[in-house]
Order: structure tokens, then sequence, then C-alpha cells
């Protein structure tokens, strides 16, 4: 049995709740008798203690600029090993500041972080060996050729010479850059230079790989072809860190995510875990020509169905453009039942739509903010001298 | 591997990356080869009635202004070297490469040591683009090839050491406009409050004193002495000295900055 405090989404009373892992409940607010389902995640959580599934401990993590600019304030998360962990807010939520602390680029004002055991700020050199690291900027050179780059890392990494040829190579492939090898990164695309990055972050083959936001100013091509790759990655079971600022991305790739805001973490979970928060999925059916008494018949009929938890109002002027709401437990499952039930009943219908809660609305009731992406143009930066 | 040889690997491996750099900006190259003409050509053309003042020969052993001026030449071309070293780790920092090394498992002063010393071979190539202009102008070299030696080893450990200024600059304020006018306006000044345009004798009293503290006279005054009378060993001595004084402070205080900047 696991014991939970949640907080009401429409009076924010805080009360506890008790349940079975994996189990869903319908809950109702002692306070305001709002009714809301609660899952208990799978995993009971396993903060405070360590476990040795943990590769990432963060501990009260706190960042401070210039004594009162709060970057990061307080953060405590686990990643644990073999998954994609994601980290989702928008830009300055304090994404950046985390990932330059996790890989020993700056250096954290108080708390605790550890990778792998090894203190990021007192171990630097421990967990720079088994980390990757793929920055927002691409810290590629553009002057020389992607395989020159590449073997450069290995360098960097005391790769012997053969060995470091070979695994040049089928990084390569992997990122498919093979036949532009010899190209310098003067001529390569935006979508390029992240693969490439992408690969010199895997040189030393890390146990744990951070990505801050691999995707942010690419192409849809370039960001579908990243994403496989992280996926390919993490298949091999390396452990996945990644910033991102887009919900999908977030959705798409991570096993467990954060979502961070103004330096906090608001909310920790499965993608799935989080959406059940918002509610429920909403099935939508429109009747033809507006036909209220079918909305009505349909209300009716539809209200007694199990797992039916709320069906909307007809609004007889409105019928049309609204329809008819449910929101149900499983959408998706239910939609056959909710057909069936209609067709039996003879009541014809226009268009059903199922919409199922997004990690963006996970957002906005967290923050009370959407997280409105403005693509930065400046993502992959121009071309200088001596780059 | 030993802490030792990985250094020096990752010196080598950062080392071999700024050559390559270089040679594939031919018009970075271009200009770092017609630079040295130009000065060449305008100074000695403008000045060259210098070498008639009756105290010049007396001073500097020769009559000739274009052999005197060599030096400043070479000096001017050092120290513009040595303002790339500054510009190339700005650069590596706004594009995210030096990330890229920090977080490698590298020795951070192979970092710099690796830009210093593609920058020595930069300059040692350049003096000797300079010393063949010369010759072609004229100028002789009375110490010989021991002598030209010197003069290469002296200018790739002054440039090694004037860049350290550069690379400091560029390390506190990270900004390449910043590094470039702060070398523009030392390098100028400098040479002009130096023994190498104008033999010190000549000098007012006031620029006199300035010069008497600023290496670009001591580093100067071998130079002509190697290219004009050949081996005086006193004015080697106090270019040695002053190399490692001004390489002493601008090294240690670059290797400082970075790793509070980087740690």
């Amino acid at each position: 049995m696991l014991e939970k405090t949640i907080q009401c989404p429409t009076c924010k009373f805080q009360f506890p709740v008790v349940g079975e892992p994996g189990k869903t409940i319908v809950i109702t607010c002692p306070h305001c008798n709002t009714k809301g389902r609660f899952t208990f995640s799978e995993k009971p959580r396993q903060q405070p203690g360590p476990s040795p599934q943990d590769i990432v401990i963060v501990d009260h993590l706190r960042k401070t600029y210039d004594k009162d600019i709060v970057a990061v304030d307080d953060i405590s998360f686990r990643v644990l090993k073999g998954e994609i962990f994601g980290f989702l807010g928008p830009n300055g939520a304090g994404k950046s500041t985390t990932i330059k602390i996790l890989t020993t680029l700056l250096e954290k004002t108080s708390g605790t972080a550890t990778i792998e055991g090894y203190d990021v700020d007192a171990q630097q050199s421990q967990v720079r060996r088994i980390i990757g690291y793929s920055s927002q900027d691409v810290g590629v050179d553009n002057d020389l050729t992607a395989r020159e780059n590449l073997l450069l890392q290995c360098r960097f990494h005391h790769i012997p010479k053969e060995k470091a040829v070979v695994k040049v190579e089928e990084l390569l492939r992997t990122v498919k850059l093979i036949e532009a090898a010899d190209r310098r990164l003067k001529t390569f695309s935006g979508g390029m230079r992240k693969r490439l990055d992408l690969a010199s972050s895997l040189v030393s083959d890390p146990q744990v790989l951070f990505l801050d936001e691999p995707t942010t100013g690419l192409d849809p091509q370039s960001r579908q072809d990243i994403w496989e790759y992280v996926v390919q990655l993490n298949r091999k079971g390396v452990t996945i860190f990644l910033t991102t600022q887009y919900m999908e991305e977030a959705d798409r790739l991570s096993n467990r995510l954060c979502i961070i805001d103004q330096g906090k973490i608001v909310a920790e979970g499965t993608p799935a875990d989080l959406k059940a928060r918002v509610g429920a999925d909403t099935i939508i059916i429109r009747f033809k020509a507006g036909d209220h008494t079918a909305c009505e018949q349909a209300k009716r009929l539809l209200s007694g169905l199990p797992n039916v938890e709320a069906v909307g109002e007809c609004n007889q002027a409105l019928v049309a453009e609204n329809g008819l709401t449910i929101r149900t437990k499983n959408g998706a499952a239910m939609i056959a039942t909710v057909v069936r039930a209609l067709d039996q009943a003879q009541i014809s219908l226009e268009q059903l739509t199922l919409s199922v809660p997004t990690l963006d609305e996970v957002f906005l009731k967290l923050t009370g903010k959407t997280l409105n992406v403005i693509e930065r143009k400046q993502a992959v930066k121009p071309r200088g001298r001596g780059r | 591997m030993t802490a030792m040889m990985e250094m020096f690997s990752e010196t080598i491996a950062i080392f071999n990356r700024w050559n390559k750099k270089l040679l594939r900006q031919p018009i970075l190259i271009f200009f770092t080869l017609i630079q040295p003409l130009v000065w060449f050509l305008l100074f000695t053309q403008a000045f060259s009635a210098i070498g008639n003042i009756p105290s010049f020969k007396q001073l500097t052993g020769t009559s000739s202004y274009i052999t005197f001026f060599t030096a400043a030449v070479i000096i001017q071309t050092i120290a513009s070297s040595a303002l790339n070293a500054g510009i190339g780790i700005v650069n590596d920092f706004e594009s995210g490469f030096m990330d890229k090394m920090r977080v490698a498992p590298i020795t951070k002063s192979s970092i710099l040591f690796g830009r210093l010393f593609s920058g020595a071979i930069t300059t040692v190539l350049q003096v000797l683009i300079i010393l063949a202009i010369g010759f072609a102008l004229g100028v002789s070299i009375e110490s010989g090839a021991l002598g030209i030696l010197i003069i290469l080893i002296l200018a790739a450990l002054f440039g090694i050491a004037w860049s350290g200024i550069s690379l400091f600059v560029a390390l506190t304020t990270k900004n390449q406009e910043t590094t470039l006018s702060v070398g523009l306006l030392t390098t100028f000044p400098l040479l002009f409050l130096s023994a190498s345009v104008m033999p010190l004798g000549l000098l007012p009293d006031w620029v006199q004193q300035v010069a008497k503290v600023n290496p670009f006279t001591y580093i100067a005054e071998a130079f002509q002495s190697l290219i004009i009378k050949g081996f005086v060993w006193e004015k080697i001595e106090y270019a040695i000295v002053a190399i490692v004084i001004v390489g002493f402070m601008s090294l240690g205080a670059s290797l400082l900055v970075f790793r509070k900047k980087i740690s």
C-alpha cells in the first residue's frame, strides 16, 4: 500500500490518499467535493534513500547568480539507470543550469548532486569519464571535417588511435554522416551539425548522456532523426537525461519527467501519470445538423454506461458546434462501447472525436501558463571566423 | 597512461587542431603574410631619412633604417599573432566548443598550452618570412645562422609570453571586441614607446623612461644587436629576463582566471 498526499486541483486542499501501486482510484475532495482520478505510480518513489538503481541523485540543489538571482531553487530528483529522464520547462526555467551543474560545467551553490556516486563538484574527473554531453550550442569545430571532429574527441578521451578510427567510422554510420565524413562543417546544415555533436558526445561510451535541448531550432525531419538515435542509444542501455521545451519531445521520449518552472520542480512522474492528473479523456460526439433530440437521447443513454464519469449538457443553440462531451477513463477503449450503444439505439451521429490530455494541459494546470514555444532562430549559430 | 603523458597527448591534439584551423583560412594566412610586408615598405620608405641622422649610426651600429627597423616588424608581428590566441579562445567559448573540451577528462591547462604552442609555430614561420623579405630589401644578419636560430627562439618564447595578455583579457571578458581593442591599444603605444622604432638615445627623455620598463625595448635591442652587431650576450640575457617576467605574470594570471572561470 502506498500513501500519497495530493492537492485538489479546484480548491487546492491537500489530503492523503491510499492505494496499490499501478492502481487508479476515483477520489472526492473532502473539502469541495470535486471528483477526480489518481494513479499510484508503478514503482514506489525512492526518495530520499538512495538505491543502486539511481544513477543520478540530486538533493536540494540550488544555484544562485549574483546572490539574488535564483536559477535553480531547491530541486531534488533521481534518475534511474537505463531510463530516459526528461526535464521539461520554458526558457529560463533552470534546465540548462541544472544540466551544466550535472556535467561539471557549473558549480552549485548548495545541495548535493552525484552521478554514479561521484560528486559533480568534488570528483569532476571521475564524473567526466562516465558522462557524455551535447550542449545547446552544438560544440563542434566548423573548420574541421566531421571525421576530424570525432577523432579529436577520441583524443580528449584518450582512446588509442586504431580503436578511435574504428569507433569514429561506426559513429559516423550511426548518425548517417559517413558520406559527409570528410567535408568541413562549414558546409553542414544545422541538423547535420547536431547529429555530429551527438555522435561526438558518444565517443567515450558514456553511461549517462546529457542532452541540452537536443532538437531546439531543428527542422521536423532532423528532429525525428535525433529522436530515433536517442531511443536507439537508450535501448543499448545508455541512461539519458534530456532537457526540452517541447511537450511532444518530452512525451515521446521520456520514461519519466520533471516539469520545471522558475527554478522549481512543479511535477514529476511518467508522462501518463502527469496527464492523468489533469483528468479524464474526453469523447466529443456531434450530431447531424445539430440534432438536439438526438443529443438528449444520447445523453440519457450514455450516462448509464459503466466507466463514464460525466456527460455534458446538450446546449440547444450550440449543439452543432459543441456536441455532447463525455468524460471517461480510457477514452480509446470506450469509443467502441459508445458507438455500439448509439447504433443500437439508432441514434445517428456525424462526428466523434477523442481528446486526451496533453502535457501542455498539465503544464497549464500546474503553472497557470501555457508553454508556447517560440522557435529560437539563433539556436544554430551563424558561422564565424575561427570556429 | 600517466597523467603527464595524457596531458602531452591532449596538448598535441589541441595544437594540431589550431594548426589545421589556421591553414584552412587562406585569407587569414594571406594577411598574416602581407602585414609584415606592408610594415616594412611603409615605414622604411617614409622614415628612411632617419638613417642619415649623424648619431643614428653611432647609437645603432648601422645607417640603414630598414636593417634597424626589422626588429620592430618582428615584434609587431609577434604581438598581432599573440592577439589571435585570445580571440580563438573567445570563439571557443561562444561556439560551445570550450564546454565540450571541459566536459572531456582533459587537463585544463592543455587547452591553453595547445593554443599557445600553435601560436608559437605560426610566429616562427612569420619571422622567417620577415627575415626573407628583409634579405630581399638588403638586410643582412650579422650573427648568421645561429643568430637567426636565436631570433626564432626568442620570438617564439616572447610570442607565448605576450599571448598570455590576450588570453587573460579573453578569459576575463569572453568578448571578441574587447580582446581585440585591448590588444591593439597595448601593441601600438608600446611599440612606439620602446627602442624598436627609434634607438633609445634619440627618444625624448620621458619616452626613454617609459621605454626602459617596456619589455618591447629589451626584445627589440636583442634582435637589433643580433641583426646589426652579432652576439651581444648581455642584450640576449636582458631579453630572456623580460620574457620570463612577462610570461610569468601573463600566463600565471591567465591560468588562474581559466581555472576559476571553468571549474
